[in-house]
């Protein structure tokens, strides 16, 4: 009896098409290598250059940390619209503690990750004990979020380069301008020892990690998948989401630190918008928002794509409106190409138009009865085995 | 093979007399899937008036064939014929064009608009643009009337049975003027009382001068409704025969290409050995005064005190028509419903199990086999190994890091003991067959080495052979004094499954038959006591 090939050894090409699902569509990686591409034939010098690559990276990489999270949250079958808002909470949370309270960096990040997991726990809490749709509780959250950050900051900027008595930059600020500030490396390591660059990896690397190798992975796609057969399976539903959006607003502490570093100030409007451009990467890396679909690397390559989008364009300096609306065309055009099924029944319909309509096969027809020597189809097969087994 | 048959009888009768020309005539209907020929050659005919049954197993091309059918796929090969005009099926609304309408199994209705609605659905009666409501509940009406329900338009779908769905579907078919109408599994969900009724209304169809393409696993249904029967098997067209020339035995034999022996029921040992007491071991299951309130809006119904004991290694059959309880009794002990709600005591081992979630239940060593495997047992766009593992995930963790190893090793093992047949465990579930997904289901469940297993339809809309695997791994988990508690619409399957058979009715339980000794007769009777007939 054949029952299934699964146990004999791997072959390249079964690992291969095992690995394939985690590395998100194929078609991800050809966007990726045209955009790269076109910025080469384009702007070949200054775009194929170390320090570019690192800074539109560096620039896009809080984004990047928080389309991770966002990615979790998708395949759990949510939405957490409050990541923008919420980094900017940790953002200028990250500035005060510095400028007011003197931290050290090494503190300022875990309390800012605390925070957004606090706002991410209240998230998952109003979705998974409350039933309030995860867009409408993740809503008012970003707006709750932003006006807690509004009124803190009495709506100024924090600059997070002070000056020492001395003149010179003080220490700790310093220290904080290594999250982010552009030019600035860990032990010299050019594009990974850039703090946003590694942040963003690191993060990417543990995130995947937890999907698919945990049992906390497996039922975050259970929950997204299937809600009742999940919990019919005994997976705790209400906690699986709960830690799916505390996790997203951990992530978006994470970022606000870095985006805070980046531009020397933590702006009380900084990441308007950001929340949108972390949907993106997800959903142009393979994740369905219906849920249960999605891995983190395949967003990672999502929001290498947004970010080197951004880079060639403004290269070529079109401005921030064309880059918007090409962004945007971008995301529909991924999500497209995703679907074969689409352009397959598009083509079926063009070569339909080319064809005769069917005729009469006339009064005998083709009305034989099959010819039993015929090969038979794989499907066919199939069956064959089942029904045979043991009857 | 049977397969070299001569030409379908009726087929040579519609050449020559042209009164019974087929409404419908397929010829060499052909269908390819990416690597896959799911259609090769297949004929059909219906005939006004008449009932042509579709008969083959899971896989074999039926809902393939119907999907060319209604338009669904429209790249298919071959010539449909409808009153001797080459048509072209390339989209729904072409079927619909042609009168030509399809119920599928699973009911296409709109839950929270009225039936009235939903029976214009599309072509919605309105004067520039404006409905006419009216209009639109008095015809309803009539077509309700015609397929024998007396029922309001202006209520919500949801609110019916899915025997009355079923109904409604049929009017909503017949409000497009249909002259061909395809049910695909229309009894699958249906109690027999249900089933009557149902085939009440296709004669009164068949009387009007509308064929029928029935589809059904259920033979002696076919018996009893077809006037001929088409049999597919692989995507092929193995033979078409009048229902009256032809037998059981070689039906089977054209579905399965070979003798299908229905073996007796097995299993009965562990009863008379509890009998003679050598189990002294106390009851496995025992459920007392079980009671849970209706719940309209999700469809449950009440249980009004429900009371069972099942020993290790006994099969219990849950028996009843539809709304008695069945499903309500095995969710109410493994834990779906809010604590709350739940009222009376179920014990397992002597200690009582007070499931709070179906967490806990699975932790007691308890497992469900749900009612529907697509939307309760199944992430159907994750694989053969996510899904059978899902509930048994603790298992292959240490510190909630999984060992992939040991998952895959135990995943294999499962799914080559209740024969699988997936090309790996990483193929996604949905693209299985119906058979093939509920053996996945089972793997998963008893991946948890459960102690108590409740099944719950655990053959519904799956073919012969898998039933008779379900079957004999049912008896083989008694075998293995596992507690079975197994519910189903089929009294022939529950009588060959079970040692003792509890008949629910209204949320009680109106009998307790020994299913040795015991005839469907007698557990219908029980199934109806206390409430009028379904049907009228």
């Amino acid at each position: 009896m054949t029952t299934s090939t699964a146990t004999a050894a791997p072959t390249l090409g079964d690992r291969l098409r095992r690995l394939l699902p985690m590395l998100g569509g194929v078609q991800g990686y050809i966007g990726l290598v045209l955009i790269v591409l076109i910025g080469i034939w384009s702007q070949g010098d200054r775009f194929a250059d170390l320090d570019n690559l690192t800074n539109a990276i560096g620039y896009f990489a809080p984004r990047g940390i928080l389309a991770v999270g966002m990615t979790l949250v998708i395949i759990s079958g949510g939405i957490d619209l409050s990541v923008g808002a919420v980094m900017a909470v940790g953002s200028t949370a990250s500035a005060m503690l510095l400028t007011e309270m003197n931290w050290p960096v090494a503190a300022i990040i875990p309390a800012s990750m605390l925070i957004g997991a606090a706002f991410g726990f209240v998230n998952g809490a109003g979705t998974a004990w409350l039933r309030v749709q995860s867009f409408v509780m993740t809503l008012a959250m970003m707006t709750v979020a932003r006006g807690i950050v509004r009124e803190t900051s009495d709506n100024v900027s924090i600059g997070t380069v002070v000056l020492g008595p001395d003149g010179e930059v003080a220490p700790g600020s310093a220290q904080f301008q290594l999250l982010g500030t552009p030019g600035t490396t860990l032990f010299g390591i050019p594009l990974v020892g850039y703090f946003p660059v590694l942040a963003l990896l690191v993060v990417v690397v543990v995130f995947q990690l937890l999907l698919t190798r945990t049992t906390f992975g497996r039922h975050v796609y259970a929950v997204g998948g299937n809600r009742t057969a999940a919990r019919l399976s005994g997976v705790r539903v209400a906690t699986v989401t709960v830690v799916v959006f505390t996790l997203s607003g951990m992530l978006a502490g994470l970022a606000g630190p870095i985006n805070a570093a980046y531009n020397a100030s933590a702006d009380p409007q900084a990441g308007l918008g950001y929340e949108l451009d972390a949907i993106a990467a997800v959903v142009i890396g393979g994740a369905s928002l219906a849920g249960g679909r999605g891995s983190v690397v395949g967003t990672a390559v999502g929001a290498l794509i947004l970010t080197m989008l951004d880079n060639v364009l403004g290269l070529n300096n079109f401005s921030a409106n064309w880059q918007m609306i090409i962004k945007g065309a971008i995301v529909v055009a991924a999500v497209v190409i995703q679907r074969p099924d689409l352009l397959a029944g598009a083509v079926a319909r063009l070569r339909r138009r080319d064809e005769p309509p069917p005729t009469d096969p006339g009064p005998s027809g083709p009305a034989s009865p099959p010819t039993p020597a015929a090969p038979r189809g794989a499907a066919g097969d199939v069956t064959r085995e089942v029904t045979t087994k043991e009857l | 093979m049977i397969s070299a048959t001569p030409p379908p009888a009726a087929t040579d009768g519609g050449d020559q007399d042209d009164d019974a020309a087929p409404v419908l005539r397929m010829r060499a209907i052909g269908k390819s899937f990416p690597g896959v020929r799911a259609l090769d050659g297949v004929s059909l005919d219906a005939y006004a008036g008449r009932v042509v049954a579709l008969l083959g197993e899971n896989g074999a091309g039926k809902s393939t064939l119907i999907n060319v059918l209604s338009g669904v796929f429209g790249d298919y090969d071959g010539q449909v014929v409808v009153d001797g005009e080459p048509v072209a099926l390339h989209a729904p609304a072409d079927a619909q064009r042609l009168g030509i309408a399809t119920i599928h199994q699973e009911l296409n209705l709109v839950p929270d608009m009225s039936v009235a609605d939903n029976i214009w659905l599309g072509r919605e009666r309105a004067t520039g643009g404006w409905l006419d409501r009216r209009d639109q509940v008095r015809l309803a009406g009539d077509l309700l009337a015609r397929v024998g329900l007396d029922l309001d338009p202006r209520k919500p779908v949801r609110q019916f049975r899915v025997a009355e769905q079923q109904l409604i579907e049929v009017a909503k078919a017949l409000s497009i003027d249909t002259r061909v109408l395809i049910m695909d599994e229309p009894t699958s969900a249906l109690a027999d009382a249900e089933v009557r009724r149902l085939f009440d209304v296709i004669r009164a169809l068949t009387a009007e001068g509308v064929a029928v393409i029935y589809i059904s696993h259920r033979l002696e249904e076919l018996e009893e409704i077809a006037d001929q029967v088409t049999v597919l098997r692989d995507g092929r067209w193995i033979g078409t025969r009048p229902m009256d020339d032809v037998d059981r035995d070689e039906l089977i034999r054209m579905m399965v290409g070979r003798d299908l022996h229905v073996p007796p029921r097995a299993g009965r040992a562990t009863t008379e050995a509890a009998d003679d007491g050598t189990v002294a071991a106390g009851p496995r299951l025992v459920v007392q005064d079980l009671r849970v309130p209706a719940d309209p809006l999700a469809g449950r119904v009440a249980l009004r005190g429900v009371g069972f004991a099942v020993r290790p290694g006994e099969v219990v059959g849950l028996a009843g028509l539809m709304g008695a309880g069945r499903t309500e009794t095995l969710e109410a002990i493994f834990g779906v419903y809010p604590r709350h709600e739940v009222s009376g005591t179920v014990q397992l081992d002597g200690r009582p199990l007070r499931a709070r979630s179906p967490r806990q239940a699975i932790e007691r060593g308890v497992a469900l086999v749900a009612e529907d495997r697509k939307t309760q047992s199944l992430v159907l766009s994750a694989t053969v190994r996510f899904n059978a593992s899902l509930a048994a995930l603790r298992a292959f963790a240490r510190a909630g890091w999984l060992r992939r190893t040991a998952e895959r090793r135990h995943v294999q093992d499962q799914v080559r003991r209740l024969g699988v047949k997936t090309p790996g465990l990483s193929t996604v579930v949905g693209h299985l067959s119906g058979g093939n997904q509920q053996k996945v289901v089972l793997a998963k469940w008893l991946l948890t080495g459960p102690r108590v297993i409740l099944l719950d339809e655990p053959t519904r809309g799956i073919d012969v052979g898998a039933k008779s695997e379900i079957y004999e791994l049912v008896a083989a988990l008694a075998a293995e004094d596992v507690a079975v508690v197994v519910a189903s619409s089929e009294l022939p399957e529950l009588l060959r499954m079970s040692d003792r058979i509890v008949v629910l009715c209204e949320g009680r339980v109106t009998a307790e038959l020994d299913a040795a000794a015991t005839t469907q007769e007698e557990i219908l009777t029980a199934a109806m006591a206390r409430r009028a007939l379904v049907a009228p």
